[in-house]
C-alpha cells in the first residue's frame, strides 16, 4: 500500500486543465461519481478534503489512494481562416491520498494527512498552430498537503481544519515571431517552482438521522514563481535582445466557498447537494516581471479578469447490494472566464459534467471506487490581447478508480 | 497447509496474478485508445465564393502588386505578394490557374538600378561600428532574369514594378527599343508583345472573372522616395495616360464590361511608411566642440545649435538669402540618406541635405493632397462599379500604432515592426498576409462570400541572421 502511495506521488501530477479555470475537482472517487459533491456526505478519508468538519463521522480509520488519469482533448477552430489546431495534451494524472485517524476511543476526535491535486493544467498544443505566439505549452502542477484535525463537538456538530502547504511549478512555452535563415522561430521557455499556504475549514452539522449540512472554506493560496528561469531561443543576432534569465510571476489559486446538504432517503440511498463559489476574481493579472529587461524583453502585464464563479454539483448513490454501491452525478460549473480572455492555456466555457461510479467491498476490510465522468464543451471568442479569434471545443473524459483499506 | 502445498500455491497465486496483468494491460490499453480518440469532432467550414465567378483572377497593380520586396523583383517576393497569398486563398473557393511571370527560386533579385535584393546583415560604418542592417544579397543583382521575354501565355499577375496608372494604356511600355529609361524592362519579360503590348491589351483578352487593382501607390512613391526633387505627381483629372482620374475609369471600365466582380484600393500615405519615419528630424546629436563649431558657421545667418538634439540642417531656396535652414517638426529625412557621410562627414549638419533626401511639411501636404484626391477617385469608382473596396489607407494608418494578429505584433516601425519588408516601403510576406486579408474581407463583405482570411502567422515575418 506503501508504495503504491509512493508510485502515485511520484507521478508528476500532470493535469490536463478540465474544470472551470483551471481547477480539478478529482479529489475523492465517491464524491466524483456524484458530481464531485461531498461537504455533507462523509464516507471515507475523501472527507479530509470535501470537509474536514465532517471527517471525524467517518466510522472507521482508513487509508485512501486515488488517481484519475484525464484525458482530454481540445481542437480551436480559427474564425477567419477556418484552419484548426488540436491538442497533444499527455494524459492527466490528478491523484488524492488519504489517511485518516480516530485519535480518541469515544470518536471525538480524528486527525488526518490529505495529499492532492486541485489546480493544474498540462495543455500541449500541436506544432506551429496558428496561436503558437500566444501559447504553444502550459505546464502547471500543484500538489497540497494538508494535515488535518477533525473534532465532534457533539453528536450533530463537527468541526475540522488543516493546514495547507502547496508546492507547484509552472513552466509555459511560446513562440517569439522572430525567424532566422533556416525558418525557426525564437522560443521562450518560462519555467519556475513555486510554493503557497493556506487553509482548509469546515463545519458537519447532522441536524437527523436523514439530513446533514456541511459548510467550508478553502482559502486562497498564492503561488509565487520567485526565481523562475526565463530561457529565450532565438537567431543569434537579437540575441542581446533577449538574454535568458530570471524572472518572478505568481498565480492566484482561487478560495472556496461550499455549501453543501445531503439527505439520506433510506439505508439505501443518499442524495447530495454542493454549491461551490469559486474566488476566480483574484486572477485579474498575469504579470510576468524579468530580471533583465530590454526594449525587446519587457515586463508582462496581461489582464486575465476572471470573476467570481459558481458550480453546482448534485449526486446520487445507491447501494444495490451489501457489496456493491451506484453513484450517479451532474453538475454544472459557470466558467470564470470572461469574453475576450479565453486564452489556449484555458480554453475555457460553462459545461455541464455526467459523472457515474461504482463501488465494491472487498472482505472487510478492502474496498474499491471506480468513477467516469465526461463533459464536452465549447467557446468561441476573440481574445482581447494576443487577438486570436476562434472557437475552442474540449472533450474530457475521465475514468478513476480509489483503493480504500479500512481498519 | 504443508510446506509444498503452500509453495504451490504461491505459484498459482502468482501465475495468476501475471495472468490477470497481462489480461489488464490488454484492457487498459484498449480502453485508454478508446478515451484518447475522444477527441472533439471539426465543423467542416463552409468556403464559398458568394456572387464572385472565381475562373480567372486578374490582379492589377504596381511593385507591392508584383512582388516587390526587399527592394528588388525576386521570386520570394513573388510567392509573398498579397496578389499572391489572395489567389492562394481564391483556390479554397475553387479558383484555378493564377500565373505570375516568376524569376528562377534562387534568384538574388533585382531591382531598376540593377542590384539585388536586400538581407538583413553586419554593417560597420564609418565609425567602426557593426550592427544589424539591411545589406545586398550579392554584389550584383540578378540581370539574366531581364535579359529575355518569358511570355508563353498570358500572365493573371498583372502587378509591374513602378506601374503608374498612367502607364496602364501606354504601347511600348516593355519595348527595349525605346532605349534604357524609356521602358519598363520588368514589364518587357512578361508582356505578350514587346513592341505593341500595353499592360491594358494584355490584361483585356483574359476576360477577368475577378480582379483586384491597388494602383496610384507606385506613382505618388516615385515622387515622394526622391525627396519631391524630380517629377512630379499624376494630375488628379484628365484623359486616360495623363491624368488619375481618366486612366482609373479607363481600367475599370475594360475591367468590369463582362461583368467581373473585383475589389479596388485607396492608397496609403506613403509619408507614414518607415522609408519616411526611421531617421528622426532632430536625430543630429552635438557634443560641446560640435554644437560650438556649427554655431560658428550658422549663428551669423541665424541658425543656433545646442548640446543635444539637434534638427538637421537642409537646403532650402525659399529659406532666406542662403537657402539652408534647420528642419522642421514633422519633415522627414528619407532612408537613401547616406548615413557615413552624416555619421563622419558633417552631412545634414556642415553641409546641409539636398533635397533628394528630405520631405518638407510643403511637399507633405502636396502629396497628402494628392493622395487623399486620388483615394476619392478610388472610392466613387468602386461605389458607382459595385466593387469592394479596400481601405488600405486606414490599415497602413492602423499600422502606425501597431497590430495585433493571433498574437503577432506587428507595427510600423523599419525592421523591429516586423510588418514591412527592409526597403521600407513594401511589405514582407506577414504584412503582405495581413494586407491580403484586408482584400478578401472586402470581397467577403460585398458579394456574401467566405473566402478563408491567409494564416498571417503562417508568412515569414523579416528573417535575422
Amino acid at each position: 500500500m506503501l508504495r503504491f502511495l509512493l508510485l502515485l506521488l511520484s507521478f508528476s501530477s500532470l493535469q490536463e486543465s478540465y474544470s472551470q479555470g483551471f481547477q480539478v475537482n478529482f479529489q475523492g472517487q465517491k464524491q466524483q461519481g456524484m458530481g464531485s459533491a461531498g461537504a455533507a456526505l462523509p464516507q471515507d478519508g475523501a472527507s479530509l478534503f470535501f470537509n474536514p468538519g465532517s471527517a471525524v463521522f467517518v466510522k472507521e480509520n482508513s487509508i485512501n489512494v486515488a488517481m484519475t488519469p484525464v484525458f482530454g482533448n481540445t481542437l480551436f477552430e480559427e474564425a477567419n481562416t477556418y484552419e484548426s489546431a488540436r491538442t497533444n495534451s499527455p494524459m492527466g494524472t490528478p491523484f488524492s491520498a488519504y489517511a485518516l485517524y480516530k485519535l480518541k476511543e469515544d470518536g471525538k476526535l480524528s486527525l488526518g494527512l490529505a495529499a492532492y491535486t486541485p489546480f493544474g493544467s498540462t495543455i500541449q498544443w500541436e506544432d506551429a498552430w496558428e496561436g503558437r505566439f500566444a501559447l504553444t505549452r502550459l505546464e502547471l502542477k500543484s500538489i497540497f498537503i494538508q494535515p488535518t484535525v477533525s473534532y465532534k463537538i457533539t453528536d450533530y456538530l463537527g468541526i475540522g481544519a488543516g493546514f495547507v502547504y502547496c508546492t507547484g511549478k509552472v513552466n509555459l512555452q511560446k513562440d517569439i515571431p522572430v525567424m532566422d535563415a533556416e525558418g525557426n522561430y525564437g522560443h521562450a521557455e518560462l519555467a519556475g517552482k513555486a510554493q503557497g499556504f493556506g487553509v482548509n475549514a469546515g463545519l458537519y452539522i447532522e441536524p437527523s438521522e436523514k439530513w446533514s449540512i456541511g459548510l467550508t472554506y478553502k482559502s486562497q493560496v498564492n503561488m509565487a514563481v520567485t526565481n523562475g528561469e526565463a530561457t529565450f531561443s532565438v537567431p543569434n543576432s537579437l540575441e542581446p535582445n533577449f538574454p535568458s534569465g530570471k524572472f518572478s510571476s505568481s498565480l492566484p489559486l482561487p478560495q472556496v466557498l461550499t455549501l453543501g446538504a445531503a439527505w439520506k432517503a433510506s439505508d439505501k440511498l443518499a442524495l447530495a447537494l454542493d454549491i461551490n463559489r469559486v474566488g476566480w476574481s483574484a486572477y485579474d493579472t498575469l504579470a510576468f516581471d524579468y530580471e533583465q529587461n530590454t526594449a525587446s524583453l519587457v515586463d508582462t502585464k496581461s489582464a486575465r479578469n476572471y470573476v467570481n464563479t459558481y458550480a453546482f454539483r448534485l449526486g446520487a448513490q445507491y447501494k444495490i447490494t451489501e457489496q456493491f454501491t451506484a453513484r450517479l452525478g451532474i453538475a454544472y460549473g459557470i466558467t470564470p472566464v470572461p469574453d475576450g480572455y479565453v486564452t489556449p492555456e484555458t480554453p475555457d466555457a460553462n459545461r455541464i459534467n455526467f459523472t457515474g461510479g461504482l463501488g465494491y467491498l472487498l472482505g472487510d476490510h478492502f474496498e474499491l471506487d471506480a468513477s467516469l465522468l465526461f463533459t464536452k464543451f465549447s467557446r468561441t471568442d476573440i481574445n482581447t490581447e494576443t487577438n486570436l479569434s476562434g472557437t475552442y471545443s474540449t472533450i474530457v473524459v475521465a475514468p478513476g478508480l480509489a483503493i480504500i483499506y479500512r481498519f | 497447509m504443508g510446506l509444498i502445498q503452500q509453495s504451490l500455491w504461491h505459484q498459482a497465486l502468482q501465475s495468476f496474478i501475471v495472468f490477470s496483468m497481462k489480461r489488464n494491460i490488454i484492457i487498459v490499453s484498449v480502453i485508454a485508445t478508446i478515451l484518447v480518440s475522444c477527441k472533439p469532432k471539426l465543423n467542416e467550414a463552409e468556403m464559398i465564393p458568394g456572387d464572385i465567378d472565381v475562373t480567372r483572377y486578374v490582379s492589377i497593380g504596381g511593385s507591392s502588386s508584383a512582388g516587390f520586396m526587399d527592394d528588388a523583383m525576386s521570386f520570394y517576393g513573388q510567392e509573398n505578394s498579397f496578389n499572391s497569398i489572395i489567389a492562394v486563398q481564391l483556390e479554397k473557393v475553387g479558383a484555378t490557374g493564377y500565373s505570375q511571370p516568376f524569376f528562377l527560386s534562387g534568384s538574388v533579385g533585382v531591382n531598376f538600378d540593377g542590384l539585388s535584393s536586400f538581407k538583413l546583415g553586419y554593417k560597420t560604418d564609418c565609425l567602426g561600428a557593426t550592427s544589424l542592417s539591411p545589406v545586398r544579397k550579392a554584389s550584383q543583382g540578378d540581370l539574366s532574369a531581364l535579359s529575355s521575354n518569358i511570355y508563353t501565355s498570358p500572365f493573371r499577375n498583372m502587378g509591374v514594378p513602378n506601374l503608374k496608372s498612367t502607364e496602364v494604356s501606354l504601347v511600348g511600355y516593355g519595348n527595349p527599343a525605346n532605349g534604357p529609361g524609356n521602358y519598363n524592362p520588368f514589364f518587357a519579360r512578361m508582356c505578350s508583345n514587346q513592341a505593341t503590348s500595353s499592360v491594358l491589351s494584355d490584361i483585356v483578352p483574359q476576360q477577368a472573372t475577378v480582379f483586384t487593382v491597388f494602383l496610384g501607390f507606385d506613382e505618388v512613391l516615385a515622387y515622394a522616395k526622391k525627396g519631391a526633387s524630380i517629377g512630379s505627381l499624376t494630375p488628379v483629372n484628365g484623359a486616360p495616360g495623363v491624368g488619375f482620374e481618366g486612366s482609373y475609369e479607363q481600367l475599370l471600365t475594360a475591367l468590369t464590361q463582362n461583368g467581373a466582380k473585383g475589389a479596388v484600393s485607396t492608397i496609403p500615405d506613403v509619408t507614414e511608411l518607415p522609408y519616411f519615419t526611421t531617421i528622426p528630424y532632430n536625430g543630429l546629436n552635438l557634443d560641446e566642440a560640435g554644437a560650438e563649431s556649427l554655431n560658428q558657421v550658422y549663428n551669423p545667418i541665424g541658425l543656433f545649435f545646442n548640446v543635444g538634439s539637434n534638427p538637421f540642417v537642409i537646403e532650402d531656396p525659399s529659406a532666406g538669402a542662403f537657402g539652408v535652414r534647420k528642419m522642421e517638426p514633422g519633415e522627414k529625412l528619407l532612408l537613401s540618406v547616406p548615413l557615413d557621410s552624416v555619421k563622419c562627414f558633417k552631412m545634414g549638419s556642415l553641409f546641409p541635405f539636398r533635397n533628394e533626401f528630405i520631405l518638407t511639411n510643403t511637399e507633405i501636404s502636396q502629396i497628402q493632397s494628392a493622395t487623399n484626391q486620388y483615394n476619392a477617385i478610388i472610392t466613387s469608382k468602386a461605389a458607382e462599379k459595385g466593387l469592394a473596396l479596400v481601405d488600405a489607407k486606414s490599415f497602413y494608418a492602423k499600422l502606425q500604432t501597431g497590430i495585433v494578429y493571433n498574437g503577432v505584433a506587428m507595427d510600423a516601425r523599419f525592421v523591429s515592426g516586423g510588418a514591412f519588408s527592409l526597403d521600407g516601403i513594401t511589405f514582407n510576406p506577414r504584412g503582405n498576409a495581413l494586407f491580403a486579408n484586408q482584400f478578401i474581407d472586402a470581397m467577403n463583405k460585398k458579394y456574401n462570400a467566405k473566402i478563408p482570411f491567409a494564416a498571417v502567422s503562417k508568412y515569414n515575418g523579416v528573417i535575422f541572421p
